[in-house]
């Protein structure tokens, strides 16, 4: 506890330091702009929080890295992509269609694509790759697509089709295949460094918590990427990766907090970037409904009304993250707009408290710091609750605890959590509000596109009425590269593939 | 021989110990809330999913049952295997001490060398103005917060002046061991955090030392320079490489903001990632490496001491 709290502290005077030193004294940094140019070849070195627990197996890989690499080695069936046709990018699944009923996909295999062992990726492949969370145990965030299709009654009557049936009429069942779902060779059981691999690039040599060395695939099907070699290394502490992308031990960092983020503002010959919609976390302090004083949902909405959230913009996240309206998935395709954003109003809050007889109520409020800026907004919420009467304590548990002893966790009266980017539909938790419950099944459900928007939008207007979620913003992931280096793509994780470095 | 004997006795003692913490460590992973199980489930799955991670995990077996099988393989030198990534604790724990170890045995030298002569030249000369300054740098840096120093380490020697690099990142398939460029920092300000306490512990027992009764009476014999100066120092060393052991023992753990700034992966961190994740095989590793370590340092201090105290006190027999 003590460790935690006192590293936590010198991370932030290190930063402060860092600060100042950014303001005194610009010429600090030894990078100089590197020349603008000639960007083929070339190894990109970046470095994530990694750790000794790292996996090839990207199945049961606890961390962000172990995806990144994974996305890297390993070719995506489709990915989510709000802007194509299908809200879809297609990979080595070359198109995915829908029964009219919506209980059966059937999912065509690109031609021509082939594992580095040289056999050809056939639907087999492809079939066991959705799988195979399930036979190797993988982690729960790996299991979306077993939880909507009936995988032991899926198909391959030929060696370029497999047919999924949706254990109840799904319409958003692409949103499940291509959320993280990656080509891996029937009967794979273990991944290692020679495991056959069908992604961009291949792995020359991994070592937990160290570095991973990737070389270029050269029989990638897809857009050849440009970099010879990536590597990407291990390092546990945001501040320390701040001061090794400062000093050119690495080009690209990733995962760093907005404090930390603002001490490279201004520096020369780095820039910070943030994912852009969808691809942030939705960062929520729940209200629990089973327990006083949140069973009245004119509380609830005091609540909601009491928070200042341009304030936690501002001072939690530097301007560095998207303003809540208390509603799940913004920036996905079904996310309602024209809810009007809520206003921070503790007048109508210290009305509605003491409508509900509820002026002095105490309630505890319980973080932990597992997102960026977690911890710091509820301090800031706690203030916020405080100035419309409420006798509010902040409970901050030490880093893993949060999640840790889940039933514990779901009991709590007033907690904080996140969720990663995702639509609204599929990753809805029922139980809580019935009706919410039945528009969501239909959202999902409907035949026709116009009933399942129109179903979607009135659940997310009940939940911003009468939810239980204090949603107060969207967090994304904060990078930093130097200049030279570009192509990077900032979605759920980033994604190396494309990027290109300038020597 | 007596020594030997007593060293015996101590070693048992120290297994004993070891087997107690074991029980410790593992009942305190048992009380904590939550299990790795939750940890590696995280807030999206379902109960069933959660269920089955447990299972997987083998969290759903008794925790005596599961404690015996690892003592089972500790006894016989395996760790156990981590939850959360399936890897050998003991290839996980073997490498953290190696790089733990790469950084504080330099760190160790530092001090001996820096505390040994500031606080002996203090000591000997109590009251002077070198032992002012000496004494309240001595306090300063006893005083200031491990950060505080990596920092201003960091900023002087990666910043304003770059020399060395700023975070440690060694290549695959090399060690910490064959980069001193690596280790030059991260050994400075755990040097420099832990020399304070030790040069103060030094310097009042050599001035202690030094205003005893034969301590004159060695002057007045014409014990000068180096002579009187290694008379003195063997008499006060004994308390100062206690206290020096004691200080070691914590280093080797305690390095934590040390190690996650500077990015060596050693066994404090790990220790506290471990804890976060709770990953219970690799903390019960972690601790009986940390205390079997700690023992071992505490014990070589005392050996060390009583060493420096033996012909003191031979010589008062015969006397």
């Amino acid at each position: 506890m003590v460790a935690t709290r006192s590293r936590r502290l010198g991370a932030g005077i290190a930063a402060a330091l860092a600060v100042t030193m950014a303001a005194g004294c610009g010429s600090g940094s030894s990078e100089s702009g590197a020349a603008q140019g000639a960007s083929t070849g070339g190894t990109l070195r970046a470095a994530f929080a990694g750790g000794s627990t790292e996996t090839l197996n990207y199945l049961q890989g606890p961390t962000a890295l172990d995806y990144v690499r994974a996305r890297l080695v390993h070719a995506p069936l489709c990915e989510l992509d709000a802007d194509a046709e299908d809200g879809v990018a297609y990979g080595v699944v070359s198109d995915i269609q829908v029964s009219k009923n919506l209980t059966q996909y059937t999912l065509t295999v690109r031609d021509g694509v082939k594992f580095t062992d040289g056999s050809a990726l056939t639907s087999k492949d492809v079939l066991y790759s959705l799988q195979a969370p399930t036979l190797l145990k993988g982690l729960p965030f790996t299991q979306l697509v077993a939880r909507g299709f009936d995988l032991d009654q899926a198909t391959t009557p030929d060696g370029s089709t497999v047919v999924l049936p949706a254990l109840s009429p799904i319409a958003d069942g692409r949103d499940l295949i291509c959320q993280s779902m990656l080509a891996i060779k029937a009967g794979t059981t273990e991944f290692t460094t020679g495991t056959p691999s069908s992604g961009p690039f291949t792995i020359g040599a991994f070592e937990a918590g160290r570095s991973t060395t990737l070389r270029r695939n050269p029989d990638y099907y897809g857009q050849a990427p440009t970099l010879d070699a990536i590597e990407l290394v291990s390092i546990a502490d945001g501040t320390a990766r701040v001061n090794a992308l400062r000093q050119g031990q690495v080009d690209y960092i990733s995962g760093i907090t907005p404090a930390q983020a603002q001490t490279l503002d201004g520096v020369e010959g780095a820039t910070v970037t943030t994912s852009e919609l969808p691809y942030a976390s939705y960062l929520q302090f729940t209200m629990n409904t089973a327990a006083e004083p949140f069973d009245d949902e004119r509380v609830r909405e005091a609540f909601k009304l009491a928070v200042d959230r341009q304030k936690i913009l501002q001072n939690v996240y530097y301007g560095r993250a998207f303003i809540g309206n208390d509603v799940p998935g913004l920036g996905f395709a079904h996310y309602d707009d024209d809810l009007g954003q809520r206003t921070y109003d503790p007048e109508r809050a210290r009305k509605l408290l003491q409508e509900a007889g509820a002026e002095d109520v105490q309630v505890e409020l319980t973080a932990g710091p597992e997102l960026a800026g977690m911890v710091e907004t509820a301090t800031l919420i706690v203030e916020d609750l405080k100035a419309i009467g409420v006798r509010a304590t902040l409970k901050e548990v030490a880093a893993g605890e949060l999640y840790a002893d889940y039933e514990a966790y779901a009991a709590l009266p007033f907690r904080a959590g996140y969720t990663p980017p995702a639509s609204f539909e599929p990753n809805w938790a029922p139980g809580v509000f019935p009706d919410v419950d039945a528009l969501v099944a239909t959202a999902r459900s409907a035949t026709s596109a116009d009933e399942r928007l129109d179903a979607s939008h009135q659940a997310q207007k009940l939940l911003w009425e009468r939810g239980n979620q204090l949603g107060v913003m969207f967090v994304p992931n904060i990078s930093a590269a130097s200049d030279g280096v570009s192509g990077v793509r900032e979605l759920q994780f980033p994604d190396l593939a494309r990027a290109t470095v300038s020597e | 021989m007596r020594l030997l004997s007593w060293v015996a006795v101590r070693v048992a003692v120290c297994a004993a110990t070891l087997t107690v913490l074991s029980v410790l460590v593992f009942s305190a992973t048992e009380v904590l809330p939550g299990d790795a199980a939750g940890v590696a489930s995280g807030p999206a799955a379902t109960p069933a999913e959660r269920a089955a991670v447990r299972v997987s995990l083998g969290l759903d077996r008794p925790p005596l049952e599961r404690y015996l099988d690892w003592a089972q393989g500790a006894a016989h030198g395996d760790l156990g295997t981590s939850m959360t990534s399936g890897t050998s604790v003991t290839a996980v724990v073997g490498a953290r001490a190696a790089n733990s170890l790469a950084v504080v045995l330099p760190a160790a030298l530092m001090i001996l060398v820096i505390a040994g002569t500031a606080g002996t030249w203090a000591g000997l000369h109590a009251g002077s103005r070198a032992d002012r300054v000496i004494s309240a740098s001595g306090l300063a840096l006893a005083a200031a917060p491990d950060f505080l120093i990596a920092t201003a380490l960091l900023l002087g020697f990666t910043l304003w002046w770059p020399v060395l690099p700023a975070v440690a990142i060694v290549p695959i398939g090399q060690s910490l061991w064959q980069r001193p460029e690596l280790v030059a920092l991260p050994a400075l300000a755990l040097a420099l955090g832990g020399c304070g306490a030790t040069l103060r512990l030094l310097r009042a027992s050599v001035a202690q030392t030094a205003a005893e009764p034969y301590a004159g009476f060695a002057r007045l014999n014409g014990y000068r320079g180096p002579r009187y100066a290694r008379s003195i120092v063997a008499n006060a060393a004994g308390p100062a490489v206690q206290a020096f052991s004691i200080m070691l023992a914590g280093l080797v753990g305690g390095a934590v903001v040390v190690e996650t700034l500077f990015n060596v992966p050693g066994l404090g961190q790990e220790l506290t990632r471990a804890v976060a994740a709770r990953d219970v095989p690799l903390v019960q590793g972690l601790s009986l490496v940390l205390g079997a370590v700690a023992l071992l340092v505490l014990l070589a201090g005392d050996v060390t001491a009583r060493l420096l105290t033996a012909p003191t006190r031979r010589n008062g027999g015969s006397r």
